[in-house]
């Protein structure tokens, strides 16, 4: 049942998906990683999980070319090719590696068929957003208006609130997705957001747990929200279930699971199929 | 019926609130416990979840918590156990770290001989209250004893569980943190739908999230119906308190 109060969610209850509400999920990534065993981590099994539930597309980057120079971004340009309808990935930069994020963005417009913007992950590699290894980065996509997801974290010097501000206001153009939306620092979150338009917050380990995802809706940011799952980590209908729990509108539902997503990919020349 | 530190929404969290939740969400009966066995003293909370659940028997089941026998707070424990058994209780907690106490055959001995004796399965959050190495210990010295391992966190620990749902059938699998993508069915495939129980983790995670997950996983309708509620009727209905 889920929630009694929603027509959404009885639709999903049902069926496990639902024709009018496609899901998109913004923030994905592939193949196996170190600390976590995945069942599902190869892209056939990925875009089965993603019919299974009613997930439209998959916007991601690949765990290679996160961690993994000698790869980097080849299995995400196979993947997407090999699944268009289902994939579009960002193109994921590695810090320690200057020569080689130079290498990318150079052959950036070669995959434009791939990407949709960048991907960077400076807490866990402990480079903050403003060292001067990222900034070509943040102005590449700056100059073309790209998506940017990035990990963020409370408390983060690398990529929390803090840094989220900076990188936001200095570089307008780009729509910022801030991944986990700076978990655990809600108030910020939510002040960053309210005063820098081009900041998105981005789901993903939230809907663990009760309350962030409405505080974000109470504060009227509620078409600057959007869905990820980091899948292969998290199965889509954990949170979906979530959202179609949490004490808020269908409508809000549908700007969440789509309709904000489906925005913001129309900016960088990607239409989602409702068909 | 439990308050969370941190995340949560305002919620009434007395049992109507709790009642009125899981019938928003469609869930018949839960296992309860409060937060003062937490955050206070595992006594007082075992009183006030008593307390708590008194009118409601038939849908909140209560938990209580233990503590070393030593310290002598349980008092006797054949009277503990009575006790429990006369207040409906049918599964106990332990919260090792908060309570400073080493979760082990050498101290907890005459209450773990006891709870496999009646059977009452002990729910531990991994690794949230104590580490997968005292768990390990413990299920070595006690291997007949029934645990439902919890809260086991974003960062799934199928390579921590695994050994031990392979080791000991009297180990259960808890749903609520289990949100890897594919883990129910890669479990089910491998231990059986009988070793998994569900729970949401309310009021700090929604009811919904793992039941959508349990729902539309690809098992056999059988198979998330034991999940759902079969598997935890089942483990309660052995206890002999």
């Amino acid at each position: 049942m889920i929630n009694r109060t929603s027509k959404l969610a009885a639709e999903f209850w049902k069926h496990g998906k639902t024709r009018s509400c496609p899901v998109i999920d913004m923030h994905g990534h592939m193949g196996p990683f170190r600390g976590i065993y995945f069942p599902r981590a190869s892209t056939a099994d990925m875009v089965k999980t993603l019919d299974e539930c009613g997930v439209r597309m998959l916007v991601f980057c690949h765990h290679e070319a996160l961690f993994c120079p000698e790869i980097g971004n080849t299995t995400a340009i196979e993947a997407v090719r090999k699944y268009p309808k289902h994939l579009r990935a960002y193109l994921g930069l590695l810090p320690h590696h200057p020569e080689q994020i130079a290498r990318d963005l150079a052959t950036y417009d070669k995959y434009r068929d791939v990407y949709v913007g960048l991907k960077f992950l400076a807490g866990y590699f402990q480079i903050p957003w403003d060292a001067k290894v990222w900034e070509c980065a943040w102005q590449f996509a700056n100059e073309r208006k790209l998506i940017v997801l990035g990990h963020t974290w409370g408390g983060s010097q690398h990529d929390g609130p803090g840094q989220v501000r900076k990188a936001a206001e200095k570089y307008p153009d780009i729509k910022l997705l801030c991944g986990h939306s700076m978990f655990g620092a809600w108030d910020e979150a939510v002040a960053v957001a309210r005063d820098l338009p081009n900041v998105y917050l981005e789901l993903t380990a939230l809907l663990s747990y009760r309350g962030p995802l409405e505080k974000f809706v109470d504060a009227g940011l509620v078409d600057r929200i959007l869905f990820g799952t980091d899948l292969p980590w998290f199965d889509p209908h954990q949170g979906i279930g979530a959202v179609l729990s949490a004490d808020i509108t269908d409508e809000d539902r549908h700007k969440i699971l789509h309709r904000n997503a489906e925005k913001l990919l129309k900016g960088v020349g990607v239409r989602i199929s409702h068909q | 019926m439990n308050m969370p530190f941190a995340h949560h929404r305002p919620t009434d969290l007395s049992a109507k609130g709790l009642l009125k939740s899981m019938d928003r969400a469609g869930i018949r009966r839960a296992l309860t416990w409060h937060i003062s066995q937490r955050d206070i003293f595992p006594v007082t909370g075992n009183r006030l979840v008593d307390k708590a659940v008194r009118g409601h028997e038939k849908r909140l089941v209560p938990c209580w918590t233990i503590l070393p026998p030593d310290s002598g707070e349980l008092g006797d424990l054949d009277d503990f156990f009575r006790r429990a058994g006369r207040a409906g209780v049918r599964a106990f907690r332990a919260f090792p770290d908060i309570n400073r106490y080493l979760l082990r055959y050498d101290v907890m001995g005459e209450l773990l001989d006891r709870m496999v004796a009646a059977r009452v399965p002990l729910i531990l959050a991994v690794p949230g209250h104590t580490n997968w190495e005292s768990v390990y210990d413990l299920l070595a010295a006690v291997p007949d004893l029934v645990m439902i391992i919890t809260n086991m966190g974003a960062w799934g620990c199928d390579r921590q569980f695994r050994p031990l749902v392979r080791r000991y059938p009297n180990v259960y699998i808890e749903t609520s943190g289990y949100i890897t993508d594919g883990g129910i069915e890669a479990f089910v495939e491998t231990y059986g739908a009988e070793r998994m129980v569900f729970g949401s983790n309310y009021p700090e995670a929604y009811h919904g999230a793992t039941m959508l997950a349990i729902a539309h996983s690809t098992i056999r309708p059988d198979e998330k119906q034991a999940i759902a509620g079969g598997n935890l009727e089942r483990i309660l209905g052995e206890v002999r308190l």
